[in-house]
């Protein structure tokens, strides 16, 4: 007989495996999880990071949340953007935020977004799904959540301030990772990439929209007109990401992260606010005429007895 | 063996009733249901064989380099001390947490899937406690 294993084992249950082989096979698809098909970048700027996403999440062709939060907490320093599948992306970056508290307060040091980038690439490397014998309908189509059929499919953009200076790192389903200067992830990649290249230059500044003002980055002299803002360019590149991909939309939220302090925008540009209705559908009262009125008492009978024996016995 | 893989080869299925065996070592109709043959002999999906002989992997490959630089007793304290802390002489409960084997295995510090996600077949209230005892004394 087996001995008892000292592995701990996947943590996945597998026992409905052969029915969805069976079912699949039988024509019967999956069901499509909420996927954030979405617009994720990220930027080095002079101080620090600016990390910028959308808030549209998908199921399918519905849009199942007009404004949910893709810029999850790692640690007070480091943050995660995340594209793919809504449930991976939260939960990954859940458990890699608790592995590296353990971590920091195992070592006594502020931790780093090369561990944290490290933990993410070994953990969703372990869940690469390998090619199996049965054809699979061909994907390159379809957005790539739905290629994973259940496994994880998350693509993030880390990016964080350590001691080593600022870093930004993707990480890509796969597990493969890149370090750069600027990045962006999900299907609005390429409307946001193309506004990177076209604007971003080495060590810029950071300047607020005026859409919400922060004092605290206002540095006394207004930079040059033609320089472009980080910020400014992180809310650029969204945008153009909102307008440009279907599976991108609503507002731009964004996150500040310097050596000091971490600035959290959420909502910081809401350029698809839904406009007041122009009429009043109410109906004035009145519209319908009353024919037949009745009062009819709920209180058949009414009889009063005072009671003043003791008080209820509540010990 | 003596391979250095990093990652779970794929091997292919083969029939075997033992997932499934009660204690007489046949098929545990009851329990599990009517044996088919398609579902035993079918290659079952590729990331569960991934996930579930990825751990012995990494630690086959450890093991392996240990005796490959410093000699067979390497390896072989190693597994002699697990081996020790995992006797349990406790009965087979719902939840059984052993410190020292995490610390053996260098996952004390580290919180993983299997902590927090409980399979179905787990949440079960042990139905026979003789039998999962015999299961566990034969081991």
């Amino acid at each position: 007989m087996a001995t008892a294993s000292v592995y701990k084992g996947a943590g996945f249950d597998f026992s409905n495996e052969v029915r969805n082989t069976f079912l699949s096979e039988r024509g019967i698809p999956l069901p499509k999880a909420t996927s954030t098909g979405t617009t994720i970048v990220g930027c080095l700027f002079k101080d620090g990071i600016i990390l910028g996403a959308d808030t549209r999440a998908t199921e399918g062709p519905i849009v199942a949340d007009k404004n949910c939060e893709k810029i999850h907490f790692i640690t007070d320093n480091i943050r995660c953007c995340g594209a793919g599948t809504a449930a991976d992306t939260e939960f990954t970056t859940a458990l890699i935020s608790s592995n590296m508290e353990l971590h920091a307060l195992s070592t006594g040091r502020k931790p780093r977004v090369v561990t944290a980038m490290t933990m993410l690439k070994q953990m969703l490397f372990r869940l690469v799904p390998q090619p199996t014998h049965y054809h699979r309908p061909p994907s390159s189509i379809a957005p790539f959540p739905y290629r994973y059929q259940g496994h994880i499919g998350a693509a993030l953009v880390l990016g964080g301030v350590d001691a080593t200076g600022p870093q930004l790192f993707t990480i890509h389903p796969h597990g493969s990772t890149d370090k750069l200067p600027y990045v962006t992830m999900g299907s609005g990649s390429l409307a946001a990439m193309a506004v990177f290249e076209a604007k971003w230059q080495p060590n810029m500044e950071v300047r607020i929209p005026h859409a919400h003002p922060l004092p605290t980055y206002a540095h006394s002299p207004p930079p040059p007109p033609q320089r472009a803002e980080a910020l400014d360019l992180v809310c650029a590149a969204i945008s153009a990401g909102i307008f440009n991909d279907l599976g991108s939309g609503s507002n731009v939220d964004a996150c500040v992260i310097t050596a000091s302090h971490t600035e959290m925008l959420r909502n910081l540009v809401k350029p698809n606010e839904r406009v007041q209705k122009e009429r009043s559908y109410q109906f004035r009262r009145g519209t319908t005429a009353i024919k037949k009125e009745s009062i009819r008492s709920l209180i058949v009978d009414e009889d009063v007895t005072s009671i003043t024996g003791e008080a209820m016995d509540i010990s | 063996m003596d391979s250095l893989r990093i990652v779970p080869a794929r091997d292919d299925k083969s029939a075997t009733t033992q997932d499934t065996s009660n204690s007489f070592g046949l098929h545990d109709t009851l329990q599990y249901g009517p044996r088919s043959l398609a579902t035993e002999v079918r290659k079952n999906g590729a990331v569960k064989d991934r996930l579930e002989n990825w751990e012995a992997t990494q630690d086959n490959l450890k093991l392996q380099m240990q005796r490959q630089l410093f000699g067979l007793h390497m390896p072989m304290r190693i597994l002699m001390e697990r081996k020790l802390v995992s006797q349990n002489s406790h009965m087979p409960v719902l939840s059984q947490s052993n410190l020292h084997l995490d610390i053996l295995m260098g996952r004390d510090e580290m919180l993983e899937c299997p902590d927090f996600m409980m399979p179905a077949s787990e949440l079960r209230q042990p139905s026979d406690i003789h039998a999962d005892m015999e299961k566990k004394l034969r081991m």
